[in-house]
């Protein structure tokens, strides 16, 4: 299967299809088919319009691929229509491996929380240091408070998480932050933001723990209950 | 050759100019020959901390520009043999002076001075930069606040990334009895967020704001607590292992910073 034969962009008004004009109907379709195979579930219970462009549709066409999507994807099609705007320019979203920066929640997002691309980190990560990656961050050492870990994938820190961390950076809600001492100023998994308790704790020693997102809430759990 | 310490602190207020002038006079005091540099152009204040202000005739944006041999800008501070003082200029600003003029400026001191101490301004910008330019050395000073620890934390990094390693850390206006009473950070709680090593802590001590104001270093000072701290830190500088002062009365520091972390309460 040839990843860039088609491929999604999710807006705020949509769904938008991504096409080829050299690929022809019946390759278009079963590739369609196979990425909503993958990523469909993404989108189950929504219900948009599509619009698609890079190639010419019937509406026979149309129809066909508004009815794959809406089973594949077990998603409601409000309406499928060429997209006339002018595309803004935008990076290939498969071609993910270079470092981003602040990355914005993607739909087609880092996937590699249990054997991915990870970067390892020796040292602590002073105040004013932002250490950045596409993909898994280890960081060997502290996060200090005004020190920022932004990770595509998981964070794991082997000392104490002071600073601001973001887990699944680009939209995955499965990402975790996991650290020796879970203390930071602000925690984010993906686009949900919490910060720690108003109330400010006696922590002596290490008390490791990991932080996960379940229904859209952030909870923290101990990772060695037996190590007290 | 000499040996070249930069003063820094990130947050203004800590007492960096306080430290240049008190640890510069006990150096001399042992017999060392010593230069304070004030690169704080602009806002110069080494000179009346050190009470030389009467004496500006050149400084260190005239040596830096040619105008004048360094000899000339140095000015002899007669209470303390070996003791030299090369002021700031009040009338220019930071980018007067660059980085590579300040390690031109260094190397030269290093040839005949042992001890060059550089006062180094506030903030992370241009006036950082011409501080630390030509140092072998840093001392980092912070007091016992948050916000004066972050800014710390984030001049060591910068310190690091610019291979001046393990700098030393000075806490200043340390108040036991408010770490006590869990209203100020221990000694610990610092150092487990800055992780450097502890050259010494100095109290909090009235006599300083009137040291300063007379231009007279309080490490003269027999009475003064600060003034001891500051003795202990220049010994440490030249080498010497110097136990560190106990606040309470009769207990070692070890032990008493076993009980600190008993007693916090925050």
């Amino acid at each position: 299967m040839d990843e860039n034969i088609i491929s999604f962009k999710a807006t705020v008004n949509g769904l938008i299809l991504i096409m080829r004009d050299e690929d022809d109907f019946e390759t278009i379709y079963e590739h369609i088919a196979q990425k909503l195979e993958s990523s469909g579930r993404f989108f189950k219970g929504a219900s948009m319009t599509v619009k698609y462009r890079g190639k010419k549709l019937t509406p026979e066409q149309e129809q066909k691929i508004a009815v794959l999507i809406s089973k594949k994807a077990k998603m409601e099609i409000k309406g499928i229509e060429e997209d006339v705007s002018v595309p803004e320019p935008e990076s290939d979203p498969e071609s993910s491996q270079k470092t981003v920066n602040k990355p914005k929640m993607k739909l087609l997002f880092f996937k590699g929380l249990e054997e991915g691309l990870t970067k390892f980190h020796k040292g602590t990560v002073r105040s004013g240091r932002l250490i950045s990656f596409d993909g898994n961050v280890v960081i060997i050492g502290d996060v200090n408070p005004g020190g920022e870990v932004i990770a595509t994938g998981n964070v794991v820190v082997m000392g104490s998480l002071r600073g601001m961390v973001h887990a699944g950076a680009d939209g995955n809600k499965e990402a975790i932050v996991a650290a020796l001492s879970l203390q930071p100023t602000q925690l984010r998994i993906a686009d949900v933001i919490t910060r720690p308790p108003d109330t400010k704790e006696d922590r002596q020693g290490f008390i490791p723990e990991l932080a996960f997102v379940k229904d859209d809430l952030v909870y923290i759990d101990r990772f060695l209950p037996q190590h007290m | 050759m000499g040996e070249v310490i930069v003063i820094t602190s990130g947050k203004g207020g800590v007492g960096k100019t306080t430290t240049t002038a008190n640890i510069g006079t006990g150096l001399a005091l042992a017999g060392q020959k010593v230069v304070l540099v004030d690169t704080d152009i602009g806002l110069r204040n080494l000179d009346v901390v050190m009470g030389l202000e009467n004496r500006i005739v050149y400084d260190l944006v005239d040596v830096v520009e040619g105008f004048c041999r360094v000899k000339q800008a140095l000015i002899k501070d007669k209470r303390y043999e070996g003791l030299y003082l090369l002021p700031a200029a009040q009338t220019r600003d930071k980018t007067s002076v660059n980085p590579q003029q300040m390690m031109k400026l260094c190397q030269e001191l290093k040839e005949e001075y042992d001890y060059i101490l550089v006062d180094c301004p506030a903030g992370i910008e241009q006036g950082f930069k011409n501080a630390i330019a030509g140092a072998d050395r840093a001392i980092v000073i912070t007091t016992p606040e948050v916000s004066a620890v972050r800014d710390a934390d984030r001049i060591v990094g910068l310190l690091e990334a610019n291979e001046l390693r393990n700098p030393k850390l000075l806490i200043n206006r340390m108040r036991i009895d408010m770490v006590k009473r869990g209203d100020m950070m221990s000694i610990d709680d610092i150092i487990d967020i800055l992780a450097i090593g502890l050259i010494g802590v100095v109290p909090d001590d009235e006599r300083i704001v009137v040291s300063t104001n007379r231009g007279e270093p309080v490490i003269n000072d027999e009475k003064s607590g600060a003034g001891q701290a500051y003795r202990n830190i220049v010994r440490r500088i030249k080498g010497e292992e110097v136990p560190f002062m106990s606040f309470d009365n009769d207990q070692g520091f070890m032990i008493k910073l076993k009980k600190l972390l008993g007693l916090k309460a925050d």
